[in-house]
């Protein structure tokens, strides 16, 4: 609990001083804010986009490309973010009938 | 510690915080009974455990949520008319505007200045079937369009023909394709408009839009297409297409419904009549404020579909090809409307032999699918446009469509074979007609006695 307590009280990225950005924006903040979305399809979306972005950008070589695509991966978690709590303010009551137990 | 052992569950309890709904003043949905089950929906004397999956993506398709994320602001603090001169709200709506059209231009090869903001797709078919030929009514009398076009098309013909002109609608081949041919045939010199969807939606055909558009280049016609579900999906260059004037629809490429855009070449200047008289926005063609919100998020999701389209293509291609497989490894005597090779994938358009479609639908209540009749709701006919392609009435009736869109995922294509496959081996085991069928009798050959 103590580790999920330390998780929770980051609001911003930090990354360490020396690291320098590198194509891909760090996935696990990427998939941590996917899990939090309340629809079903918007989720796994995120999540599957999220770990398939990262696989394409994580092998950039030059700096200015690398350096795109992490501002834009940094654009993509603020919107996501964002998004995770509208669609939770407005989620239906009854969830998708993929995320119900199998019967 | 055994305090956190107790709460941990909690924390970990999968998918959102609690949806402070209270909160939100939207009113509830109708269809929510509260009985027991809470999670359960009973609507239309049917109950189901929840909502079900949504494979019908040529009929709507979800606002993605960056296409929202883009829109909000402008309901919230940017809700300025861009048609303002005078104040900021004016100012910062009206670039809103502008930078949307932008992005919508460069997703079809487009200049900005050829676009032109309207609610959607049926409009844009209006004004331009339409708004041509009564431009152009003096030396123009003749409109050639297809049997599988959209209902707003073929409406927009019939109450031109009424109005006096002429209209060939040509006949489609076997696999939904117009014949070449057939259409250069029919170009008169009095040909005002050639009216050719490049996406069907309901059997997803791709029809051979390069091709139509080197003819009406040829002939000197104007070529108009429908691109409603094309745009996004497949590349579209109206230049290297020859395409004089164009369909474009927002809640089709998940965007917000309401939403859509006419593309018109300036050069050479194609001149329509506005549908709508007003206060001269849009250029005249198209008068009245345009809605900000929608359009900022049209603009959106054009970006996002031009950034998306090459991933987006070939994850629906393999959902596609899952599908099938996963369908005719269960089940045989399944035909596919249309033709395999000039196809979107996103759009699989199955007839199942020996089955009825309305109980078949009525046994899919967990897939949100379509039938092929779905255009005409309330009647009990089945689709014209698989009329056109030849389809006999009883598999006609029996045609289902399967929509796959960028939101699918796999577990949710293998939940609808599973589902499709259990409802369809149901049907076909009380069916008669198949018992005889598999007994080797020609159906065709019965005489039923007549009582």
């Amino acid at each position: 609990m103590w580790m999920y307590l330390r998780c929770r009280g980051h609001n911003e990225l930090k990354l360490p001083k020396d690291a320098s950005p590198v194509g891909a924006f760090p996935l696990p903040v990427l998939l941590r804010t996917a899990k939090q979305f309340s629809d079903y399809n918007i989720r796994e979306y995120t999540r599957r986009r999220a770990a398939d972005a990262f696989r394409e950008n994580r092998a950039l070589a030059d700096a200015p490309a690398a350096a795109a695509a992490f501002a834009k991966g940094k654009q993509r978690l603020e919107v996501a973010k964002r998004q995770a709590v509208v669609y939770s303010l407005y989620a239906p009551k009854a969830k998708s009938v993929m995320e119900l137990k199998v019967q | 510690m055994a305090l956190s052992r107790r709460l941990l569950p909690l924390f970990l309890r999968r998918g959102a915080p609690v949806p402070a709904r209270a909160l939100s003043t939207a009113a509830a949905p109708a269809a929510v009974a509260s009985e027991d089950d809470e999670e359960a929906i009973t609507v239309k004397g049917v109950r189901i455990s929840g909502r079900p999956l949504y494979m019908d993506m040529q009929a709507t398709t979800p606002v993605d949520p960056r296409v929202l994320d883009a829109m909000l602001p402008f309901y919230l603090s940017r809700y300025g008319n861009p048609h303002s001169r005078t104040h900021l709200y004016g100012w910062e709506s009206d670039a809103a505007v502008e930078d949307a059209r932008a992005r919508v231009a460069s997703l079809v090869g487009a200049d900005p200045r050829e676009i032109f903001f309207t609610s959607g797709a049926t409009e844009c078919n209006n004004i331009a079937v339409k708004g041509v030929m009564r431009f152009y009514r003096e030396r123009r009398r003749h409109v050639i369009t297809t049997q599988t076009e959209h209902k707003c098309v073929l409406d927009s013909c019939r109450y031109l023909q009424q109005e006096g002109f002429d209209v060939t609608y040509l006949p489609v081949r076997k696999d939904g394709l117009v014949d070449l041919a057939q259409l250069e045939d029919a170009i008169r010199p009095d040909t005002g408009l050639v009216s050719v969807m490049a996406v069907n939606n309901e059997i997803g055909v791709i029809q051979p839009l390069e091709e139509i558009g080197r003819i009406c280049k040829e002939k000197g016609v104007p070529f108009h297409t429908d691109a409603a579900q094309a745009l996004g999906k497949i590349p579209i260059d109206v230049n290297r297409m020859g395409i004089g004037l164009m369909s474009l629809s927002g809640h089709k490429i998940y965007g917000p419904k309401g939403v859509g855009a006419l593309y018109l070449r300036r050069r050479p200047r194609i001149r329509v009549e506005p549908q709508m008289n007003g206060g001269g926005q849009e250029r005249g063609i198209r008068a009245g404020t345009v809605p900000t919100p929608l359009v900022v998020g049209f603009g959106a999701a054009c970006e996002i579909a031009a950034q998306e389209m090459d991933y987006d293509h070939r994850r629906v291609s393999a959902l596609q090809q899952r599908l099938l497989d996963g369908m005719r490894a269960q089940v045989d005597d399944i035909v596919i409307n249309g033709s395999m090779e000039h196809r979107y994938p996103g759009n699989l358009n199955l007839s199942f032999a020996y089955v009825e479609g309305e109980s078949l639908l009525m046994g899919l209540k967990e897939v949100a699918v379509s039938s092929g009749s779905a255009c005409t709701s309330a009647s009990l006919e089945p689709s014209y446009v698989l009329r056109a392609l030849g389809v006999e009435e009883d598999m006609a009736h029996t045609s289902i469509r399967f929509g796959i869109g960028r939101f699918t995922t796999e577990e949710e294509v293998d939940r609808a074979i599973e589902l499709t496959v259990h409802q369809v081996k149901k049907l076909r085991d009380m069916s008669p007609l198949y018992e005889m069928a598999k007994a080797g009798i020609d159906l065709k050959s019965i005489e039923w006695s007549q009582h």
